[in-house]
């Protein structure tokens, strides 16, 4: 299968491209150092069209396909991770379930918003005692004289400092794992939703990390998404796109290992000669570019499956699997092929190494995915 | 007021040297293989069509000269940009003729699309930076004509324009129709398409005349084209030399130095 970028495909890549050079590069270090929500930079992404690309013009998106999501994520990403996210969970997490399961009339109250930047969403799935268990979750949500009442405690909630909009997992039936599982469209304004602690990381550290509590909190029964008990189809449907944009991202951190890497070499000198002559430094750098090519062609190939409307979560997992680990690879190389230099905040790098390690881990861990591929494979007959 | 934008479609400037190649049969800088993007001034030229367009309405329309299929990027980023239509001059030669014949069939393919108040172009093209073409439009056209301007704002019938000056700027009054050769600026920085424009792009009209349709008159071309003898790339040397002396004696012999190659 081969995947071709179109012409507007390549343009898209220029101007975000640009974009990140003109917004995010200059600041991207500091964002780093200083953690800080970039509203100004958010609105900015958001006039230019990232943040409701796969929406379609009709709810005040862009309508553009998977593919060209893919590509400016990873244009996103190659110069700040942590604004990435932002933008990703806003795309995947929240726009999409709400295109995909929500009504009419949902879709014509949220996604104007979240496309326009003027409102931004958060994904409440984990919860403490329920991870790579997602399934597990004890979150509540009872129907009471015609609303739902919601209790629980969701953490590691992406934008959840931020987040106007939350898309909440809650049990509605007694009954164990996906099935008793809805979901449910929660604006932060209603009353019992708090923002609780707010995480510090190793990485992404622009993009807030929070635990957000819902304390017998009231939703109008029309903001169920989807049908009662479909919350868990919709968790995993929405993340097997989630983790198309997840890929994206760590294709970023990797280019940016690599092509940092690459610019590096050539000009330090040790032992009379630039390390670029060096066969060790060489097929360091050959590595890194071949799995980087390797992960970008599946993470392609996962977008053209969820743009044709195939099924594609084996190989939205495979994607997720090997850029994530493309990621954490080429940033280790990179830290090293730096050495000293890669070890201190002067250099981007050191933060390529700490931003690559959440790609290994959220919206599925790289046991998750193996999980994911490996079902796919033993239940076929 | 309708705008007329010249832009030209170049190999990017910001290629790495080793990337530049002469091809010594035809003496013009090898375009093949390479990214191809708008000249520099002409993405500024464009941003200022476009805020003049954003101000006061009217239209923009870009205009450029070259082979049909290798245009298509440049054409399609100044419509995502903004620009309501595009016209290509089909012909092959378009990115390698000179100045002096370029402006002439520019000239022709203005007055064919009939009304242009403004004819806007790049202050030099990134390849060739003859600077030629806009003030020989100016002529062809029979309009005013203002060099290196940086902004440029409607004022009665006519422009009021800043124009770049080795001593500061200049502002000059314009009668229109006029040609102006755009320098950067901070206030014509181009602009980032939209996504969505980038989309809408693929839907807006795109003229294409062959250079038959381009009637070219003699008043078009009133000076004769310079012919290339040849084109060489210089050849970079680096020399270190170490000045001898103490601090102060380094520092006026650098001083000297620096002075005597024009740096400071």
């Amino acid at each position: 299968m081969a995947v071709e970028l179109s012409d507007e495909h390549r343009m898209i890549q220029a101007t975000v491209r640009e974009f990140a050079a003109r917004e995010l590069l200059p600041i991207a270090a500091d964002l780093d150092q200083r953690p800080r929500y970039p509203a100004d930079v958010v609105a900015k992404a958001a006039d230019l069209g990232l943040m409701g690309m796969m929406v379609p013009e009709e709810y005040g998106g862009q309508g553009l396909d998977p593919l060209a999501y893919v590509i400016a994520q990873e244009e996103l990403a190659r110069v700040s991770a942590g604004f990435q996210t932002i933008v990703t969970v806003n795309n995947s997490l929240v726009c999409d379930p709400i295109l995909q399961f929500g009504t009419e009339e949902q879709r014509r109250r949220y996604l104007p918003g979240l496309a326009s930047g003027r409102t931004l969403g958060c994904y409440c799935l984990t919860e403490p005692t329920a991870g790579s268990d997602a399934m597990s979750l004890r979150a509540s949500a009872v129907l009471r004289d015609g609303e739902w009442v919601l209790s629980g405690t969701k953490v590691f909630v992406t934008n959840g400092v931020e987040a106007d909009l939350c898309v909440v997992y809650a049990r509605t039936e007694d009954t164990k794992g996906a099935r008793g599982i809805s979901a449910f469209l929660v604006e932060k304004s209603f009353p019992g939703v708090t923002v609780g602690k707010v995480e510090h990381k190793l990485g992404i550290r622009c993009s807030s990390t929070a635990e957000v509590v819902f304390d017998e909190c009231r939703v109008p029964a029309d903001n169920l998404l989807g049908q009662r008990g479909d919350g868990g189809k919709i968790a995993l449907a929405t993340l097997d796109g989630g983790r198309i944009g997840i890929a994206a991202q760590a294709l970023g951190i990797a280019r940016a290992s690599l092509e940092d890497a690459t610019a590096y070499v050539r000009q330090r000198h040790q032992f009379g000669a630039p390390v670029a002559t060096f066969q060790a430094v060489r097929w360091a750098l050959a590595d890194m570019a071949t799995r980087l090519e390797a992960a970008r062609l599946l993470t392609y190939r996962a977008a053209a499956l969820r743009a044709a409307g195939q099924p594609h979560a084996r190989e939205a997992a495979m994607a997720k699997l090997a850029a994530s680990e493309t990621a954490m690879f080429a940033a280790h190389k990179a830290v090293q092929l730096f050495g000293g230099y890669g070890y201190i905040q002067e250099y981007a790098v050191e933060r390529y190494f700490r931003d690559a390690k959440i790609t290994e881990i959220y919206e599925g861990t790289s046991e998750i995915q193996r999980m994911v591929i490996s079902r796919s494979l033993l239940s076929r007959r | 007021m309708d705008v007329v934008v010249c832009i030209k479609q170049v190999v990017d400037p910001e290629l790495p040297v080793r990337d530049f190649a002469i091809d010594p049969s035809t003496r013009r800088q090898v375009r093949e293989g390479r990214p191809l993007v708008i000249s520099t001034y002409d993405e500024h030229a464009l941003e200022v069509g476009l805020q003049l367009k954003d101000r006061h309405g009217g239209t923009v329309k870009a205009l450029t000269i070259g082979p049909r299929a290798a245009v298509g990027d440049a054409v399609r980023l100044a419509l995502a940009m903004g620009a309501d239509e595009a016209v290509v001059v089909d012909d092959p030669r378009g990115p390698d003729l000179p100045g002096v014949e370029k402006a002439a069939v520019l000239a022709a393919a203005v007055r064919k699309l009939g009304r242009a108040d403004l004819v806007l172009t790049g202050c030099e093209s990134a390849d060739w930076v003859e600077r030629v073409v806009p003030p020989l439009v100016a002529e062809a056209l029979g309009a005013s004509c203002v060099t290196f301007v940086s902004t440029a704002e409607f004022s009665g019938n006519g422009l009021v324009v800043r124009r770049l000056a080795d001593d500061g700027f200049h502002v000059v009054d314009v009668r229109l129709p006029a040609v102006l050769s755009i320098a950067s600026d901070d206030a014509n920085r181009p602009r980032l398409p939209k996504v969505k424009d980038i989309v809408a792009a693929k839907r807006k009209p795109v003229h294409v005349w062959a250079m038959a349709d381009v009637p070219v008159t003699s008043g078009d071309r009133r000076v004769r084209a310079p012919e290339v003898q040849g084109v060489t790339i210089p050849e970079r040397t680096a020399k270190c030399e170490l000045l001898s002396g103490d601090p102060a004696e380094q520092v006026a012999t650098l001083v000297q130095r620096l002075r005597a190659l024009k740096l400071l």
